[in-house]
């Protein structure tokens, strides 16, 4: 325990650190900003370095296991059906709750002048994130190589973005980022690690990983085809 | 003022956080049956890292937002586009190494591998694509490119180099796409563009705005698919 503290404090102060002294740096040599800016600066510094330290201990200790838990489980003891059928309802929970989605969400609404409502984004977000996730786990589980549905995906968008109403086109990009928050990416990236542990077949290390970037994918093309629907 | 952005950070991690919990505690009565032990243990993780994020974002809110959005602004008055261009470059990279998120992927990525792929490694090249792509997005507000210029042929460069990328690595990329987008990017390094952006005459700071974040996300995609390419060749 005492070892885990020590590296993980190791590590907080890579992360942290070099941003610090660079804004120092600049403050020295090229930009005179107010001194109560640098001191909030600081105090946030003090903040974050806190917070980062407890945050990787929290998920080295509770998050990674609760998501390997969820995934080697659910693989045990459920049906194919069960699986895709829990994973989809974690994915929409999850992404409806995620405060960067309420926030594109509001922005969105006021910049459409609530030709996009804020309840239609969430709900189109949410409901294509659930299905792109139930289909990463199928993947895991049928052994399909990540390339090829990844390559059809981002052809089909490419395409779509030719034909979606050009203010469409970077909202869709930008809620294939905000769905996965710092709360959620630890728990999705163990689930894959869960899945993969307990796999009949010899399983690889890409197996484990791709969860986030396939499910990322769902809210792009669900606005995307929204788009296309509305324009 | 810092205890109602306290306030507010912590309702919206509680709200992140709830259904994870509902889900655990329900999978756990109904389906897994772990001993008391082990629930206690998931639960203390999980009270900890929202401990932590709280505090994380409440530095990047009062500390990190209004420096960037000052530095911003007084570094656009150089009217050096390459200079902020390399600042760009700088910050893309120390905020990525600062986000909390990817050093978690960073650490599963070496331990999945059984240290095959070092957690340095990802680290710092996804870092250094990110810091490619602010470069490039200062690039774009100082000098006005159209965002379908670096967004599209991106995408399709990311689509080709799957099909010579390492599997793991291309498993890994687009997850990296996912995880870089965290608070310190988002919230700080917005924060700079966008003081960049205010301070130069005729630049829509929404517009802007809103394909900086597709352009992160695209970093990490390419930058580990290149990773990748070279791994291959050293098996």
């Amino acid at each position: 325990m005492i070892k885990q503290g020590q590296e993980i404090l190791k590590e907080t102060a890579m992360a942290i650190l070099p941003i610090t002294f660079f804004v120092i740096f600049l403050q020295l040599f090229f930009l005179e900003l107010p001194l109560a800016t640098l001191g909030r600066f600081l105090g946030g510094v003090a903040l974050v370095a806190a917070g980062l330290f407890l945050f990787l201990l929290g998920v080295r200790v509770g998050l990674l296991a609760l998501g390997e838990m969820v995934g080697s489980e659910m693989l045990q003891r459920g049906n194919i059906f069960t699986i895709l059928l829990i994973t989809f309802a974690l994915g929409v929970a999850v992404t409806v709750a995620e405060p960067g989605v309420q926030v594109l969400a509001l922005n969105v609404d006021t910049a459409t002048g609530g030709e996009i409502s804020h309840t239609l984004l969430v709900g189109v977000v949410g409901l294509s994130l659930g299905i792109f996730m139930a289909l990463a786990v199928l993947r895991i589980f049928l052994g399909i190589s990540m390339g090829y549905i990844l390559a059809i995906g981002y052809t089909v968008i490419i395409i779509l973005s030719f034909f979606v109403p050009a203010h469409f086109v970077p909202i869709s990009f930008d809620a294939g980022g905000v769905t996965t928050g710092p709360m959620t990416v630890p728990f999705i990236l163990s689930i894959g690690l869960g899945v993969t542990s307990v796999l009949p077949r010899r399983s690889t290390v890409g197996d484990s990983f791709g969860l986030m970037g396939l499910a990322s994918l769902g809210p792009v093309l669900g606005l995307m085809l929204l788009g296309v629907m509305q324009g | 003022m810092i205890f109602r952005e306290l306030w507010s950070i912590t309702g919206e991690v509680v709200q992140a956080l709830l259904p994870l919990v509902i889900f655990f505690l329900l999978f756990q009565f109904f389906y897994a049956r772990r001993p008391w032990s082990f629930v206690r243990q998931v639960l203390t993780g999980t009270a900890l890292a929202a401990a932590g994020l709280i505090l994380f974002l409440l530095g990047v809110q009062v500390g990190f937002l209004p420096a960037g959005e000052e530095m911003g602004a007084a570094l656009a008055g150089l009217d050096r586009p390459f200079l902020l261009m390399g600042l760009g470059f700088a910050f893309g990279l120390l905020a990525t190494i600062a986000e909390p998120a990817v050093w978690v992927l960073c650490g599963q990525v070496e331990r999945a591998s059984g240290g095959y792929i070092p957690e340095k490694l990802i680290l710092i090249v996804l870092s250094l694509g990110v810091g490619v792509f602010v470069a490039l997005g200062m690039g774009r507000v100082s000098l006005g490119w159209p965002l379908y210029y670096l967004l599209l042929p991106g995408y399709i460069l990311a689509i080709i180099l799957i099909f010579f990328s390492n599997p793991t690595f291309i498993a890994v990329a687009f997850d990296a796409g996912a995880v870089v987008t965290g608070p310190m990017i988002v919230t700080f390094v917005m924060a700079l563009v966008l003081g960049v952006a205010g301070a130069i005459e005729g630049r829509d700071p929404v517009l802007d705005g809103f394909g900086l974040v597709a352009m992160v996300a695209l970093a990490p995609i390419l930058a580990v698919l290149i990773l990748g390419f070279f791994f291959k060749e050293k098996e």
